[in-house]
């Protein structure tokens, strides 16, 4: 009851903050009233998603401050098993997906634990390893479709229990749904005890250790967070794209492009991953629409934004959110 | 059976021997100091009972429990505390939230955890600073921080870690009159590194002594300050033959 | 039989992965930073080549000292406009920066030179065989190696016996140290970074002879790259060496086992799963690496 009380409690956010939820909030729910077109439907859908995605990161990459570089391979696990439940046996999203969550967070601790005796570069080349080892399997395992990847069957009839619908808008409101859980979660989970030791863990992990904190424990446990958001992201993937390969879910790209989110909008804070989202996916989809699809072109879009990283990464290493606390402590 | 037993703790660094055959014992409520020339292998003996090393050989028993070997949130857990002797200047977490990790150790409720944190930032007059970053206090007041942060996780043991350098006098006539309050009030048993003697001697009612990693004395401070092997060490062999 | 040819081809391959993998732990020696950008020099440096051949009818050997400059001029043109801005932020910012630079790279090639895979087809060693017994080697990969293993002498005498290398290998052991006996830091990362660039664009001019260039080749490579690096320990320039050939046997070999037992599981297209998996268990089992001395 008192998680939950945490978990809606915004109270100790500055009233432009809450204000500014509040708006966000609104135009949310308005959204696919006022008149969106597919192409932004998309791009709002993928909004979520990577927001989701970025504040999974957030609770190990943000907080615990680990240069966590792995995070595709749980999207591949969740849209996997998904996916492959609803082919093989013909099992509904619903059955299927805390499946997925489950197998996620297994494999996140069978891989954690010996991946947390590692640190700095070493452990952001091992997150990176383990991901790639993941794909080159799915790449060349038939029974899973191997690179081909897999199609999921097409239901004539809109199906709630498949999560087959005909238009957009409802999966906008599923993952919107999602969104706000996951919202709600890191709410609660940025005021934990978990959440405490793990940004000491970041600042002092000697004296973190002092205090009686299990450190390899906290980063195990917080991975884990980390490797269940991700996956019920893949999972939603499955059943909104009806495709999935490995190319498209376990990709090295994906893992970054979830961790720079994250670090874009400002890591270690609820916010972050949300501004880096709005911030990074229209960007993405609108240089791809624009320029991508340009005789002549091909790759301008991706040099835009690589160019972006860089210049973030050397001049404002604490992301958007970052910029503005600074503006705000100037004005104080 | 005492409090805190250490015996015959060895601890070699690739040839460079920093603890040789380290035996003593603290007894519960005692304030005991160890002191030594800078190098004596003195943060090493500390880092060996804590568990940030693990002894070659020897063996740490702590209210009857066999210690040795423990990770320092292990040794945490059973009881010791400790501080340190730099405080990593960080910029992630206030002076509140600093300690109400150190809470967290015995809590899991979050009201539990700041309650007692701001009960112990009460205890040491920390209360005007609790909104600060450690990076924005000055030295004295983060080594406070430490210690609070250290006490919050209730130790029944706290290992201090030159507490007092770098502080005026009047700043260490604080903090010894706090240790004396830690002791007799909250019934903590404390076991400090000092460099300052005049400190050291102050405070303690019993102080052990390393040179070159052995234990050359352990006495009353009274007795300590007049030992011949004592003052050689400090003060170097011809010195103390001139005496 | 099978074992053996595989032997002696992972050899060559290896040496030629000790020199992609070369530059990548002198820079992690010196300055601490991990270049994921690597592979994209090894990239540029194989079309340097490609195009030299294709439009100046340069044989790719004589062509080989144009990869070489053209990496240096990235290393240097990379630290000086970039990194150095770089290494001002915190580790996690590095490693991003790096990405970027790589992301940046490869949608550069692939905007100059498309998606195209492009390989040399006119060469004086090009499609040529030198058979010794049972084994039948192809030149380039012969000369690759050979090559790969002096350039690698080259520069392991340069870092070991001239004064700007023992400066260099002085910051890497102990960067403050070194600045306060007068070597210049900012000067030291810079020849790292021309190091750095120089060898693995060469280890491009050298590959890009039996290997297709394209604008995605360098993550393969640099994931390898960091293999080895790990596996010689970060920063060592003897461990990477060892470390490289090392992988390149095993790269060879595993394959071939996998066809003598008849498993799929370790078919040609894993060879790199046990690239990936046996840094993952090396740095968990023994982190210094197998030759390490940096911690």
């Amino acid at each position: 009851m008192e998680k939950l009380k945490d978990a809606l409690d915004f109270s100790d956010f500055s009233k432009a903050e809450r204000i500014g939820l509040v708006i966000f909030s609104v135009f949310l729910f308005a959204f696919p009233w006022i008149g969106a077109g597919s192409f932004t439907t998309t791009v709002m859908i993928q909004f979520l998603l990577f927001s989701l995605f970025g504040m999974g990161w957030n609770t190990i990459g943000g907080y615990g401050g680990q240069v966590e570089l792995g995070k595709a391979q749980y999207v591949g696990i969740g849209s996997y098993t998904v996916a492959l439940m609803m082919v093989w046996w013909k099992v509904p999203f619903w059955v299927s997906m805390p499946i997925g969550i489950l197998i996620a967070v297994g494999y996140s601790f069978i891989i954690g634990y010996p991946l947390f005796r590692l640190k700095g570069h070493y452990f952001a080349i091992a997150t990176i390893c383990t991901s790639l080892v993941l794909k080159d399997i799915f790449d060349n395992w038939n029974l899973v479709g191997a690179a081909k990847g897999i199609e999921l069957p097409i239901h004539d009839h809109p199906d709630f229990l498949y999560m087959q619908f005909k238009s957009d808008t409802y999966y906008y409101y599923f993952i919107m749904a999602l969104f706000y859980i996951a919202l709600f979660y890191m709410n609660w989970f940025r005021k934990s005890k978990l959440g405490y030791q793990l940004r000491m863990i970041k600042d002092d992990e000697d004296a973190a250790e002092s205090l009686g904190i299990d450190i390899r424990w906290c980063k195990i446990k917080a991975y884990s967070i980390a490797s269940a958001f991700v996956a019920v992201g893949g999972g939603f993937m499955a059943v909104y794209n009806l495709y999935i390969d490995p190319a498209s879910t376990m990709e090295l790209s994906l893992s970054i492009k979830i961790a720079l989110m994250a670090m874009l909008g400002g890591a270690a804070s609820l916010w972050g991953p949300i501004i880096g989202a709005a911030f990074l996916v229209p960007l993405d989809r609108f240089l791809g629409s624009w320029l991508g699809g340009q005789k002549g072109l091909t790759g301008i879009d991706f040099m835009i934004y690589a160019a972006l990283i860089m210049i973030v990464s050397a001049y404002q290493p604490r992301g958007i959110w970052g910029i503005i606390e600074q503006f705000r402590k100037r004005g104080h | 059976m005492s409090f805190l037993t250490v015996e015959n703790i060895v601890k070699d660094f690739g040839g460079l021997v920093a603890n040789n055959n380290v035996s003593f014992t603290i007894e519960e409520g005692e304030i005991v100091g160890l002191i030594g020339p800078n190098g004596a292998g003195k943060t090493t003996l500390f880092n060996c009972i804590v568990g940030y090393h693990r002894p070659d050989s020897g063996k740490v028993t702590f209210r009857g429990k066999d210690v040795t070997g423990f990770r320092p949130f292990e040794t945490n857990r059973a009881g010791i505390g400790r501080t340190f002797q730099i405080m990593k200047v960080t910029t992630g977490m206030t002076v509140l939230e600093n300690v109400m990790v150190g809470s967290f150790c015995r809590t899991n409720n979050r009201n539990t955890a700041r309650g007692e944190a701001l009960h112990v930032l009460g205890d040491l007059a920390l209360d005007a600073v609790k909104d600060y970053y450690i990076n924005e206090l000055p030295i004295a007041i983060q080594r406070k921080v430490g210690l609070a942060r250290a006490l919050a996780t209730k130790p029944a043991l706290l290992m201090l870690d030159e507490v007092a350098s770098g502080l005026n006098p009047t700043e260490i006539e604080e903090v010894v009159e706090l240790l004396r309050r830690l002791n007799s009030a909250k019934k903590i048993t404390l076991f400090l590194i000092e460099h300052i003697m005049e400190m050291v001697m102050k405070v303690s009612q019993r102080v052990i002594v390393l040179d070159y990693g052995e234990k050359i004395a352990e006495g009353l401070p009274a007795d300590i300050v007049k030992d011949e092997n004592v003052i050689k060490a400090y003060l170097g062999e011809k010195y103390a033959q001139g005496l | 039989m099978l074992i053996a040819d595989a032997l002696l081809q992972g050899i060559l391959m290896g040496l030629l992965f000790a020199l992609v993998s070369l530059g990548l732990t002198v820079i992690f020696g010196v300055m601490d930073i991990v270049n994921f950008a690597h592979g994209e020099f090894l990239m540029l440096g194989m079309y340097s080549v490609y195009w030299a051949n294709l439009f100046f009818h340069i044989d790719p050997l004589i062509a080989l000292p144009v990869s070489a400059v053209v990496g240096v001029l990235l290393g240097l043109a990379s630290y000086y406009c970039f990194i150095k801005y770089l290494l001002r932020g915190p580790a996690i910012a590095q490693l991003f920066g790096t990405f970027g630079l790589m992301l940046f790279l490869q949608y550069f090639a692939m905007f100059l030179f498309s998606a195209d895979y492009r390989m040399i087809d006119k060469g004086l060693l090009v499609g040529k065989s030198l058979s010794v017994g049972p084994f039948i080697f192809d030149w380039t990969k012969l000369a690759a190696g050979i090559l790969s293993l002096i350039a690698f002498a080259v520069v392991y005498y340069f870092l070991h016996k001239t004064k700007t290398g023992k400066a260099l290998q002085a910051t890497s052991l102990n960067k403050e140290a070194a600045s306060y006996m007068g070597i210049r830091t900012d000067r030291m990362n810079a020849i790292a970074w021309a190091i750095g660039g120089g060898t693995v664009g060469m280890a491009g001019g050298l590959l890009v002879n039996f290997y297709y260039a394209y604008p995605m080749v360098g993550i393969l490579f640099v994931m390898i790259a960091f293999a080895c690096v790990a596996l010689g320990g970060f920063g060592s320039i003897k461990g990477v060496f060892f470390a490289g050939l090392l992988v390149g046997i095993l790269e060879m070999i595993f394959p071939v086992f996998g066809h003598l037992i008849g498993s799929d599981f370790l078919g040609p297209h894993f060879k790199f799963t046990v690239v990936y998996l046996a840094y993952f268990i090396i740095v968990v089992v023994r982190p210094q690496g197998l030759f390490g001395w940096k911690n």
